[in-house]
């Protein structure tokens, strides 16, 4: 659908300007950071001066660099599990009518509406109390995946509801096995979205701070390094970690943002 | 179940195949027979079951009563990777994301035929259906008319027991579909392999078939040769559905033999007599417009004893090229449609007209069901 | 072909196929979503002893719950900051989104995924960043220092700044909500309203903002359950004064060990978000909000 030609009117040249404050506001922090985590005094970097002392503090302990072990295995092993917990959600819910459809949406997206916090905490008392499990690596995987699954299965779902599911019928009719079925012609159309999906809880999963903690017990994470050198004080590897995460993730997202736009996968963008 | 071995007797047996959604009856106890190198139209309007008997002869449905079998095998529980049959579909359901050569090579490699048989197979299947040059290509980079074609390919490749095809042309403009009609007729008879059509369009079913059942309401209606169901429909449904027929609405006044007496609007008709007809009922009677001939009022002559004769003034005269539909209007009555060869006849607009044809001719229906 | 017996009738039968892909991911929700919850309204009506939980069956918790005055406090505090906050995001975040959708053009995917993304780089590091800029040490005080204007009170240690940080974590998520709603919403019924004489506000109330309501009340609700937990912002933002709810219960988790107080103080907050929930459901009818419904096969 075409938008109207805008016209320069009041409220549109402040709506603009609101926009421009947003972004300014969003952004000013991180720009902030990103500068200073080059800089030499991090308490007023001007005039500019630049050191990599940061990076170095930062690449050179031990602590962050097991944190970021953690991090990453946490991460892939949580993006995995929700990635095919929601895809398999996603197929079902498209694919077969069923009575228990809504309830099963209502599951899928639940995990949305409730803190972080309370999920931490809650499979934490649960665990220990009723499963009698401490917390470890993989009770944190699975508690990240809870809300994994859910953003997974929203963005699966957003690209699968355009899904042509008569070709599995004529892939049928022609001889392929359902799993033959879904390997041969489902999943070579709809892999961008379990890509991102996969993307987005691996980010999640990997920035979590308060469903991680309370699962982990001692085992440190990025993210819980990073508050608890936050307690002390900003110090200039916190700046550099805040640099190099946001690099991260933007880099993530100009991939994305780049597939989609030069049309080559989809994630269920009607590309414009 | 060995690609290309032709078994004898029936290909297709349906024995009493029943399909219900809810309270509706979408399949209702349909037998049926299908011989090799039968062409097969399912004719009926939509909502009338005739894709759903389609998809579970494919397999897509399972039929809730009744039995499917293919080549002596029942099938009925069989699920449509293990039936052997070829499929084409409406909107033709071509893999995107494939070439043209990966769509039609699909089936084949679903039963993991060795490469150098699939090759052969597919050479010989481009062949048949003039796609040469186009294996590199993707669906959307083809023509409505190319795209048929491959679906026609991959359906064919494996020599499959039957062909199904659900409303194939549909989505194809007019001469495209004509020349398909040719083709795919041509196809069924070089390859031997049965072929069932599904659609809502006569001219299709009687250009390509050699028989058709007239689908209504998940029952067949009529079934048999196309020219017994166009010259001689069994049901006042048959006779508006397939051809085109003038309904003259009237009520038996004698019955002669094979004949009867029509009344109607203050006229009298010769008609065949309608099944279980009784004098005094309400009947409806069909002409088709080929079948009715045009001559000016002024010819002279009183009408003989085995022609139907009606008066009217001619309305206006819609030209079609090799015939003409000249419109008739019939006083206390609706409009008659003649179909005539306008060369022949000498007719202008405003002109008072005869409308005649023999008597007997037509098909006549008591007025009972809707 | 071979292989097909009794188990191809079970692997044709739609409810099963349906059972065997959604059963998983139902399974592990209500395993890791659910029965803790439910587990912790269990342990609220416990008591904690030397750090562990006895099923001594009481309603202790409630009682501190209800009576302290801090929890009191911390409780209201934590709601009207989230309730303000909300606010303030949908303010906000309304005419970011409908610039972005309506005059967005070619760029509209560029503008949300860069106000999306700074989301994803993790509330800690975000919190960092603002500190970086606003707080005693910060940008903007350091620079108000060197031209002699002291530094800005409100902006330090306060719950201002804290619920500031809040505006800042969640802005994204909000104009998110919200664009995605206007973007199935059809322009063209503006055109329609001005044609039959309404006024751009009018327009807005009576067409955009009803259209448009699931979105924003979708928005409204994923901002406001995180703002009312948290623990994060108070803490490194907010002065002494500043304890939030959260902060609270993450202690009953952390330091002080005691999870049934912490477990009664959970089941409070899930319950204040289901009841914001609940206030919002009724307002929310789907066939008149232009909700097609993109589930139809």
């Amino acid at each position: 659908m075409t938008a109207p030609r805008a016209r320069a009117g009041v409220a549109t040249v402040s709506m603009s300007m609101g926009l421009a404050a947003i972004y300014v506001f969003l952004y000013a922090p991180i720009l902030y950071v990103i500068y200073t985590s080059f800089a030499a005094d991090i308490v007023w970097p001007f005039p500019p001066s630049f050191t990599l002392s940061g990076y170095a503090d930062l690449f050179s302990s031990s602590l962050y660099g097991e944190a970021l072990a953690n991090s990453l295995t946490l991460a892939s092993g949580s993006a995995a599990l929700s990635t095919v917990l929601a895809a398999a959600g996603a197929i079902g819910v498209l694919r077969y009518r069923s009575r228990r459809r809504g309830l099963v949406l209502f599951l899928f997206i639940a995990p949305l509406f409730v803190a972080d916090l309370l999920i931490g905490i809650s499979i934490l008392a649960f665990n220990a109390r009723v499963l009698g499990l401490p917390g470890n690596l993989f009770s944190a995987m699975a508690a990240n995946a809870v809300q994994g699954t859910s953003f997974g299965f929203l963005i699966i779902l957003a690209q699968l509801v355009r899904y042509n599911w008569d070709m599995d019928d004529a892939a049928m009719v022609f001889g392929a096995r359902p799993w033959r079925c879904f390997w041969e012609i489902t999943l070579p159309t709809i892999w961008p979205s379990l890509l991102g999906a996969y993307l987005i809880s691996f980010i999640l999963a990997f920035n979590n701070l308060e469903i991680s903690f309370y699962n982990l017990g001692a085992i440190p994470t990025l993210p819980s390094v990073a508050w608890g050198s936050l307690r002390f004080g900003l110090g200039p590897e916190l700046f550099a970690l805040a640099a190099l995460v946001n690099f991260f993730v933007f880099a993530i997202f100009a991939i994305m943002y780049g597939l989609m736009r030069t049309g080559l996968v989809k994630f269920g963008y009607r590309g414009r | 179940m060995l690609a290309g071995v032709t078994v004898p007797g029936a290909t297709l047996e349906l024995k009493s195949v029943t399909r219900r959604f809810g309270p509706v009856t979408a399949v209702d106890r349909i037998e049926l027979a299908i011989e090799q190198n039968e062409f097969f139209a399912l004719l009926g309007p939509s909502g009338s079951g005739k894709t759903t008997l389609l998809r579970i002869i494919a397999g897509l449905e399972r039929p809730d009563e009744g039995q499917v079998e293919i080549a002596g095998r029942d099938v009925t529980d069989l699920p449509p990777y293990g039936r052997h049959v070829g499929m084409v579909f409406q909107n033709f359901l071509l893999f995107p994301h494939k070439t043209v050569a990966e769509n039609i090579v699909f089936p084949l490699r679903m039963q993991n035929l060795p490469r150098a048989r699939r090759d052969e197979q597919l050479a010989w299947v481009m062949g048949l259906l003039r796609l040469q040059g186009l294996e590199a290509r993707y669906p959307n980079e083809l023509s409505g008319g190319q795209q048929q074609r491959v679906a026609l390919a991959r359906g064919l490749i494996s020599r499959p027991a039957l062909l199904l095809l659900d409303e194939p042309l549909a989505n194809l403009d007019r001469e495209l579909r004509s020349e398909m009609e040719v083709e795919i007729r041509r196809y069924q008879k070089e390859l031997g392999i049965p072929f069932i059509y599904v659609t809502h369009n006569q001219e299709e079913a009687l250009t390509m078939s050699d028989r058709i059942a007239v689908m209504r309401n998940g029952r067949f209606e009529q079934i048999g040769a196309k020219t017994e169901i166009y010259t001689n429909p069994a049901s006042a449904f048959v006779a508006t559905f397939v051809g085109h027929a003038n309904r003259i609405d009237g009520r038996i006044m004698e019955i002669d033999g094979a004949l009867a007496r029509m009344s109607w609007n203050g006229g009298a008709l010769l008609v065949p007599r309608p099944a279980g007809a009784a004098i005094g009922d309400k009947v409806r009677y069909f002409i088709k417009h080929e079948d009715l001939e045009i001559v000016p009022a002024a010819v002279n002559g009183v009408a003989a004893n085995d022609v139907n004769e009606i008066r009217g003034l001619l309305r206006d005269i819609i030209f079609k090229g090799q015939t003409a539909n000249y419109i008739v209007a019939v006083p206390d009555g609706g409009d008659l449609v003649v179909s005539d060869t306008p060369r022949t006849v000498g007719v202008h607009p405003n002109q008072q007209v005869i409308v005649r044809w023999p008597a007997g001719a037509g098909a006549c229906f008591t007025d009972e069901a809707p | 072909m071979s292989g097909l017996g009794p188990l191809s009738s079970f692997k044709r039968n739609p409810a099963l196929r349906f059972a065997a892909l959604v059963g998983p991911g139902a399974a592990f929700i209500v395993v890791s979503l659910l029965l803790p919850l439910l587990s912790i309204v269990v342990f609220s009506f416990w008591r904690t002893e030397s750090y562990e939980l006895h099923a001594d069956w009481n309603l202790d918790n409630y009682r501190t719950l209800l009576g302290e005055a801090a929890y009191r406090i911390f409780f209201l505090r934590s709601l009207v900051t989230a309730l303000i906050v909300t606010v303030v995001c949908v303010v906000c975040g309304w005419p970011v989104a409908y610039f972005i959708a309506r005059h967005g053009g070619r760029y509209r995917l560029l503008l949300v995924l860069a106000l999306a993304a700074p989301f994803f780089t993790g509330a800690i590091l975000r919190i960092t960043a603002l500190q970086g800029l606003l707080g005693p040490i910060g940008l903007i005080n350091m620079a108000l220092g060197m031209v002699g204007l002291g530094p800005v009170e409100a902006l330090m240690y306060t719950q201002l700044a804290s619920g500031l940080a809040l505006v800042y974590l969640f802005i994204p998520f909000m104009v998110t909500a919200i664009y995605l709603s206007l973007v199935n919403f059809n322009f063209e019924l503006l055109e329609v309203a001005k044609i039959n004489g309404a006024r751009p506000w009018r327009a807005f109330i009576e067409i955009t903002w009803p259209l448009n309501w699931l979105g924003t009340a979708i928005g409204m609700i994923l901002v406001f359950i995180p703002c009312l937990a948290n623990a994060l912002t108070p803490r490194f933002l907010g002065g002494p004064d500043a304890t939030s709810f959260g902060m609270s219960l993450a202690q009953q988790f952390g330091e002080t060990g005691t999870w049934a107080l912490g477990s009664a103080m959970g089941v409070a907050m899930f319950g204040a978000s289901l009841l914001v929930i609940l206030c919002l459901k009724p307002t929310i009818r789907l066939k008149r909000s232009g909700f097609t419904g993109a589930m139809t096969p």
